[in-house]
């Protein structure tokens, strides 16, 4: 007989799950098509045709052209492109980095340190999400770009301004700032039911440093609300990163994001005269939050038998 | 069991443990203690058991965890081979720790479900660095495993898919890891059914026989301690009331809570079960917050509540000692024993 743990046991009922199956194939195909977009898209996002303003899809532009006769197919895959950037930055950085450690910390120490922590991510939490982002996008962005310019000017490094980098640390930094506070009070509340555990005390008695009870006794029992919240939180942090974008603090023009582009061809005038500008966005952002939230619900039913 | 030697193993002096009762919710203060061990002194030689009981909450498994350093101590000093644990810190009580081991109670929450049974037993192997290759580690493991009965290839295996008697091993094979010389059994069979019990005791006597062990066995179950301990401590609300050797205390029990413990005792014989008589105890144990000092269960002095005499261990034969109020005692007679109500 052969024995698996807890994780191999979930993901072997989890690809047993048809709509996991879709989603993941789904989620996997739109993050190929933004990752390798420089090679897949037909045309540069820059690129005006003259010729072909404002065209219908036709076979030389398969999702139409816009005002400015850009090819619209091309422009959605570089925009997943900043949109897979951004919040696989966020999360890594944001819930995963800090959300982690810290709950880890604030739930392993409790007492003070465990006030400080918790009652700063209050202090994040309180104001509605979007309102933060916005704020700090806003505030950041002149200082970011100033800083850019600056490690432009006196190193080696050519061409951060351009090629959006300055964009990405402004709204990663922006989505950050309130991400880590859902993780870290996830994790601590794991953490303050595990450490009660008899194996957690049997860790100390036999000497383990703090470290590895942290990280090899109490990381993996939370490990499956983790990655439930990891793939229920993309969704929402791409929503996000969209909204951002379309109220025009997120990537600038002329670089292209799902956002902007929708933005551009969410008018009225617009959807009256070139319909299939807001289509092709329109369908793989929705495609993109949906499949994610489908998928974590997904990950919710396999690691959460109970629940089922 | 194995005849103790004359070394002294472990010392323990006026341990106490008072957890804080807090209120308020941000400014914290402490309103009140509770004295879960409030003076327990006992000495364990080289090769001996020591059975500790008592009803819940009197504060045996506090004992237990106090002297592992697993809680700080308010008060009071441990002294292991000489050495004071008291205020050891890092590296020189991770170092006392290689010698002195747990084996807890629940068989379910001892075991971490996430590692195999191979990585419990061989962590503190790893924490101590005790193995230099990989195959020498895997061999310590292997020959863990077999001490304690179960087989090699379990190391594969996760523990849920494990009895709980054989968890409950896997336990014992993790505590034996470090070669300890001290192993205090947090009432180690408790959790297990009647026959799993005997086989786990069987066991835990021939580890003692064969790795030259000393056990501290916490345990509520009297008949269980009774076979397997060598001397017997039975603690009430953070004291040790009466301690003696096994057959002293099981024979010529001195103070009323004991004589009360040990009536209590079935009897595996339906004609004397019958016409064994029970001591009931008159009303009940008073809260470890706010312990009343008196010998109030007697009631032999003129003021049973208020007699402010510290609590000594009286000698009443060769080894048997028994708590008592010395004025108290020296008057009327009676042993420390508060009651309430």
């Amino acid at each position: 007989m052969k024995s698996v743990n807890h994780l191999s046991r979930s993901f072997s009922r989890l690809f047993k799950k048809k709509v996991a199956i879709l989603c993941l194939i789904l989620i996997v195909t739109i993050y190929f098509l933004g990752i390798f977009a420089p090679l897949i898209a037909p045309y540069d996002y820059n690129y005006q045709d003259y010729s072909a303003i404002r065209e219908p899809p036709s076979w030389e532009h398969i999702a139409g052209t816009d005002f400015k006769g850009r090819d619209v197919f091309s422009r959605v895959l570089w925009g997943i492109q900043n949109t897979v950037i951004i919040t696989f930055v966020t999360i890594l950085s944001g819930s995963l980095l800090i959300g982690v450690s810290l709950g880890l910390i604030a739930g392993y120490f409790g007492g003070k340190i465990d006030s400080f922590i918790m009652r700063l991510g209050e202090l994040f939490a309180c104001f509605p999400d979007i309102l933060l982002v916005i704020l700090l996008a806003a505030t950041l962005r002149p200082r970011i770009l100033e800083f850019v310019r600056w490690i432009e000017d006196n190193t080696l490094i050519e061409g951060l301004v351009k090629s959006g980098t300055a964009d990405y640390l402004v709204i990663s930094l922006a989505l950050v700032s309130f991400s880590w506070v859902g993780m870290a009070r996830l994790v601590r509340g794991q953490v303050l039911s595990l450490k009660e555990n008899e194996y957690i005390e049997s860790a100390k008695a036999m000497g383990s440093s703090t470290s590895r009870i942290l990280f090899i006794h109490l990381l993996p029992n939370a490990l499956s609300p983790i990655i439930i919240t990891v793939s229920m939180g993309m969704g929402s942090l791409i929503g996000t990163e969209i909204i951002l974008s379309w109220v025009g603090l997120g990537i600038q023009p002329p670089r292209p994001s799902l956002g902007n582009m929708l933005l551009e061809g969410g008018s009225i005038s617009a959807i009256r005269s070139v319909p299939w500008m807001l289509v092709t966005p329109g369908i793989v952002a929705w495609t993109l939050v949906l499949t994610w939230n489908l998928f974590g619900d997904s990950l919710n039913d396999v690691f959460n038998p109970r629940t089922r | 069991m194995v005849t103790a030697t004359n070394e002294t193993l472990l010392e323990v002096e006026d341990l106490q443990m008072y957890f804080p009762v807090t209120s308020g919710i941000v400014f914290q203060q402490k309103v009140a203690d509770v004295k879960a061990v409030d003076g327990v002194s006992f000495t364990l030689k080289k090769g001996e058991t020591l059975g500790l009981v008592g009803e819940s909450g009197c504060g045996k498994t506090t004992a237990g965890r106090t002297i592992l350093q697993l809680y700080k101590p308010t008060a009071g000093s441990i002294k292991f081979n000489g050495t004071e644990l008291n205020g050891l810190k890092g590296n020189s009580l991770r170092a006392v720790r290689r010698d002195m081991q747990m084996i807890f109670q629940d068989p379910y929450g001892s075991l971490n479900p996430r590692m195999t049974c191979g990585d419990i037993v061989g962590e503190p192997l790893k924490v101590h660095k005790l193995t230099s290759s990989k195959s020498e580690y895997q061999e310590r493991v292997s020959e863990l495993l077999t001490i304690v009965g179960l087989s090699p290839y379990m190391a594969e295996r996760y523990p849920h898919e494990f009895s709980g008697g054989q968890r409950q091993r896997i336990g014992i094979a993790r505590a034996l890891a470090v070669n300890p010389s001290l192993i205090i059994c947090d009432e180690p069979v408790s959790a297990l059914d009647v026959s799993i019990q005997a086989q786990v005791i069987n066991l835990l006597e021939d580890l003692q026989e064969q790795l030259d062990l000393t056990y501290i066995f916490i345990a509520h179950d009297l008949s269980v301690v009774k076979h397997i301990s060598d001397r017997i401590a039975v603690m009430y609300l953070g004291h040790i009331v009466e301690i003696a050797e096994r057959n002293e205390l099981y024979e010529n029990p001195v103070h009323p809570y004991t004589q009360a413990l040990l009536s209590a005792i079935p009897i595996a014989d339906p004609v004397l079960e019958a016409t064994r008589e029970r001591i009931l105890l008159r009303g009940g144990v008073p809260s470890p917050m706010n312990p009343p000092s008196g010998c109030c269960y007697e009631r032999k002095c003129p003021d049973p509540d208020n007699s402010g005499d510290p609590i000594e261990m009286k000698e009443v034969s060769p080894g048997h000692f028994v708590a008592v109020a010395q004025e108290c005692f020296d008057q009327y007679g009676c042993y420390w024993f508060p009651r309430e109500g």
